[in-house]
């Protein structure tokens, strides 16, 4: 028994030793470490600046994309060092964050993915729908992808009779924010019966978490639609709908079409809140499920100088299209950059 | 067994330092012991005080209000408590029998070079981690399931409204199915040291009177062991309900009304804290989620203190008639 | 000459016989049916691993976004860490709870304190998530002033809470197969209760604690629910500082698991498989020697 307990005692030592390695190998204890919480939506564009932040100023980002109701939630508490989220805060939200500030930093459209089995469409050209078919689907009224409203829109594709299912996100999400503020101001009956808000209670489909298990569940179950931000889209070879904008035309998530409905600020309110969803028909480009999304950082906080380093950083060479460009994201226009740089001027430790 | 004490007739009082040393040695022991109830009581407190807001906002009614509306901040337990309970009971339905012929196969029929064996394998199914499970639920059995187990029960049982909706690969079975992979290695186990404790002669005298085995199994084993079957149940049960990560990695977390059909997806208590905790915005929703918790904590509590004292007076009975 | 008696059963009895048979039949089924489910675990756990088991996924940090490769180092050093925080934290309070109600707790409070680590062992570990987040993250710790973050300190309490009743189960039980005989011996020389428990009792109990510890680091290093509140916000490094939150298996897994991206799903089940590997070794191998020591422990007495 004695030689046995010696056994797992040395199992034991050597486990500690090999921390102690690997802890002398990679450890950095001079490195600032930034903690951010929150949307998933921006998790892949923060995700390709984290090395290049750590890169120009040797700061460590840890970015958890846990969902924008965590990311507010964590900086709340400030249990991170920023939060973001591409829900705005609510009047409440920003009493109770007790001193915070949100700053516009990225710009995107959240992408409509479906998977139809034996959908013909024209070459070049996506699935259209219009913003009432979206509540329609999504309210469970229509069911089938070969439904009459369904066609009528789409003339020249070949549509089969398969069984749709509205997949959302379930916890708290900007993306389902951004969708539900969509719907609501598209359609009249979202509006009264769902509303708009970063979870609904979801009359229909199936719900998967984060934008990824989004686009996941959205590739692996026959007949679905989902929301995600285009760069989960693009990543995972989705197709995504031209969706029908308030000039009536068919628009893709693409950047140039970002980047219109981006512009439809002049100019941007003191508390930073921005709403680019189904802009008027005076931008007939402009798609009409863009957002700008945001972090938000506490007015008073010890890491001031690093925060505002890499927001700035972020909000200048991180919109350079290295970036941006492949994960569809716009850069922000002039205006909103502007207003963000002043907004970050506010930090201090 | 009882604690010897040192015998008084020595000098305890010889070497100074051993008085000081036995003093500082049972304060250490009994701060541990102390330690570890304030921590009990730490986590129901703090559970209790996380979801305070939301008991005194909506009062007990939450417990079977349906709605779970983040809009209108409107919450209630309903579906969750609904889903837990169908999921758990589910899971024991499929996983008591199962369990209850593992232990008689490992205690009165295997042959004693495999008992070991198929013992430890049972034993090493309990020692996988749930996460593990959950990843097996959505890449291979949930698929299988959508295959090959969810189209025959539709077709051919579809008109039982359980068996009623159409099949989808996230939803309410897969989620008993893992939760019965879970609870069987925990019940079969205790199962089986039941069936051993059994007297032999018990047994044998049985044996000798004619019965076939399954007769001595059903008129002696059964009757002799049925309390502690049923802690063992009640047991599994306790994992089953706390569940968390395998069970939200595969029922869907739908906040709708609870499916009648088993194809539907559905949400139980821990897997909706699993994935709605960390990201709740308001403080309402936040303190709603921890009320969940404690309903949770409330039922487990139940049920691990009913296998508890089951199990304890199984014990006295068996030690008095032995 | 008599006719011979058949031997064969007739009528009843056949019945009875066949009835017998379908049940010994049931049982084995049932036997063959949860070491095929195992079997089928564990095989498709490695068959799934074996495309992502390569170097990297030992010691390179997530791919940036949409590229494939790279690897999951900082979760297997974060779970270590987490692992050892945890068993400093659980091992000594588990011990002393053991100790405590082995050599001084009256029969009362023993079976009390027995009862009631049984009951916090029955805590879902999500209930006990929450409890670290709404003690060590969401607010900061009265008078310590400690926490306010998630962190591999936060992660490795909750763990350790986790870990405690299994350490001091184990423990005790260990502790009440020691032989009287020996406490007895040792009184007789005139050593003192405290001194006897520290050289002669922990000592020859030693074996089991070890193994109660090792089966309680399998436990705690494959849980996900404890560690999704306290310590689940980390980047794409390798992090050695616990006060800063730490990436773990357990946590890895469950997020990958969800991805839609391909590689990210096949690092998921190469981390299961080293997961799985570790936790089913370490408690075969911890059961097979606490057995052991049982069985020596069982034939001193």
């Amino acid at each position: 028994m004695r030689k046995s307990a010696l056994v797992l005692v040395a199992i034991l030592a050597t486990a500690l030793v090999a921390v102690g390695a690997a802890g002398a190998k990679t450890g950095k204890s001079q490195t600032t470490v930034l903690n951010g919480a929150g949307s998933t939506f921006v998790s892949p564009l923060v995700s390709l600046w984290t090395p290049a932040i750590g890169t120009a100023f040797d700061y460590t980002v840890q970015y958890s994309a846990v969902g924008s109701g965590g990311g507010i939630q964590a900086i709340t508490n400030r249990s991170v060092d920023f939060g973001a989220s591409d829900a705005p805060l609510t009047t409440d939200q920003f009493t109770a964050c007790n001193g915070c500030v949100q700053i516009p930093w990225a710009l995107a459209g959240t992408a409509i993915d479906y998977n139809i089995p034996g959908l013909v469409v024209p070459k070049n050209t996506n699935l259209l729908l219009t913003g009432d078919l979206i509540a329609k689907i999504y309210m469970g009224q229509i069911t089938k992808w070969d439904d009459a409203a369904i066609k009528a829109v789409n003339p020249k594709a070949t549509i089969p009779s398969v069984s749709i299912t509205p997949v959302y996100r379930t916890g708290n999400s900007g993306t389902s924010y951004n969708f539900t503020d969509y719907l609501s101001s598209v359609s009249s009956e979202w509006s009264s019966k769902l509303g708009r808000g970063q979870s609904v209670a979801w009359p229909a489909g199936t719900g998967a978490s984060g934008s990824a298990g989004v686009a996941g569940a959205v590739s692996n179950t026959a007949g679905a639609i989902g929301y995600t931000d285009t760069a989960f889209a693009i990543a995972n070879h989705l197709h995504f709908a031209s969706i029908q904008n308030a000039a009536g035309k068919f628009i893709n998530p693409s950047i140039r079409n970002i980047v219109a409905a981006g512009g439809t600020i002049s100019s941007v309110p003191a508390n930073g809140e921005l709403h680019i969803v189904n802009p008027s028909k005076s931008y007939p480009t402009a798609y009409p499920i863009a957002t700008y999304t945001y972090i938000i950082l506490p007015l008073k906080t010890s890491n001031a100088p690093a925060l505002r380093k890499m927001v700035f950083w972020a909000l200048t060479q991180g919109q350079a299209s290295k970036y941006t460009a492949k994960l569809w994201f716009a850069p922000i226009p002039k205006v909103v950059l502007v207003a963000s740089e002043k907004a970050l001027q506010g930090i201090s430790s | 067994m009882e604690a010897s004490a040192p015998p008084e007739i020595l000098p305890r009082t010889r070497r100074p330092l051993d008085r000081v040393g036995e003093k500082v040695f049972y304060g250490l022991t009994a701060f541990a012991a102390l330690l570890t109830l304030a921590i009990i009581a730490a986590i129901i407190w703090k559970v209790i005080d996380g979801a305070w807001p939301a008991i005194h906002t909506f009062g007990i009614s939450f417990v079977w209000n349906q709605t779970w509306n983040p809009v209108t901040e409107m919450f209630g337990a309903r579906v969750f408590i609904i889903g837990t309970l169908v999921t758990s009971f589910g899971a024991l339905l499929l996983a008591t029998p199962i369990s209850i012929a593992i232990g008689l196969f490992l205690s009165e029929l295997a042959p004693s070079a495999i008992k070991g064996p198929i013992g430890a394998l049972i034993q090493m199914l309990a020692a996988v981690p749930s996460v593990v499970i959950g990843l097996w639920g959505i890449f291979v059995l949930g698929p299988f399931m959508l295959q090959h187990v969810e189209p025959p029960l539709h077709d051919y049982l579809g008109w039982i409204p359980i068996f009623g909706g159409t099949p989808q690969q996230a939803g309410v079975l897969p989620a008993i199915a893992v939760l019965t992979i879970m609870i069987i290695p925990i019940t079969s186990s205790i199962c089986r040291e039941l069936f051993t404790s059994v007297p032999r002669d018990v047994k044998e005298a049985s044996i000798g009177l004619g019965a076939t085995r399954w007769e001595m199994i059903r008129g002696v084993v059964f009757p002799y062991v049925k309390a502690g079957i049923v802690a063992a149940i009640t047991l599994g049960l306790g994992r089953a309900l706390g569940e968390a990560i395998a069970v939200t990695q595969v029922i869907g977390n739908s906040l709708r009304d609870f499916p009648v059909s088993l194809f539907g997806q559905g949400n139980t208590l821990a897997s909706q804290l699993a994935g709605s905790y960390q990201s709740a915005p308001t403080n309402i929703e936040l303190e709603s989620l921890v009320y969940l918790g404690l309903i949770l904590l409330v039922i487990t509590f139940i049920t691990n203190l009913t296998a508890q004292r089951i199990v304890h007076r199984f014990e006295k009975q068996h030690a008095g008639a032995r | 000459m008599a006719t011979p008696i058949s031997l064969k059963a007739t009528g009843r009895s056949k019945r009875r016989l066949a009835m017998n048979k379908a049940a010994e039949g049931g049982a084995i089924l049932a036997a063959l049916v949860a070491v095929g489910v195992l079997v089928l675990l564990v095989g498709s756990v490695f068959q799934k691993a074996l495309p992502a088991l390569n170097w990297d996924l030992f010691v390179k940090g997530q791919a940036v976004f949409g590229e494939t490769g790279g690897g999951i180092a900082p979760a297997f050093v974060g779970t270590i860490m987490l692992v050892l925080i945890a068993t400093a934290m659980a091992v000594p309070i588990g011990v002393l709870v053991a100790l405590y109600v082995s050599e001084f707790a009256s029969k009362q409070i023993a079976s009390q304190t027995r009862l009631w680590l049984d009951v916090l062992n029955g805590f879902p570990s999500i209930v006990i998530g929450i409890f670290v987040f709404e003690l060590l993250v969401q607010t900061k710790l009265p008078i310590l002033g400690i926490g306010h973050h998630q962190s591999a300190w936060a992660g490795g309490f909750a763990l350790a809470i986790l870990m405690v009743p299994l350490i001091a189960r184990t423990a005790m039980e260990v502790l009440a197969l020691v032989p009287a005989s020996l406490r007895e011996a040792s009184y007789a020389l005139g050593v003192s209760k405290w001194r006897t428990v520290l050289s002669v009792v922990l000592p020859s109990a030693l074996g089991g604690i070890v193994t109660g510890t090792t089966l309680a680091v399998a436990r705690a290093a494959g849980e996900t629910a404890p560690l999704l509140f306290t310590c689940s916000i980390f980047g794409q490094v390798v992090n050695t500082d616990p006060s800063n939150s730490v990436a773990s298996v357990p946590v890895v897994i469950f997020e990958y698991s969800e991805s839609p991206d391909k590689n990210l799903n096949a690092q998921a089940w190469a981390a299961a498989f080293v997961l799985i590997t570790f936790v089913l070794l370490t408690t075969l191998l911890a059961r097979l020697v606490l057995d052991r020591s049982r069985r020596k422990l069982g034939a001193a007495a």
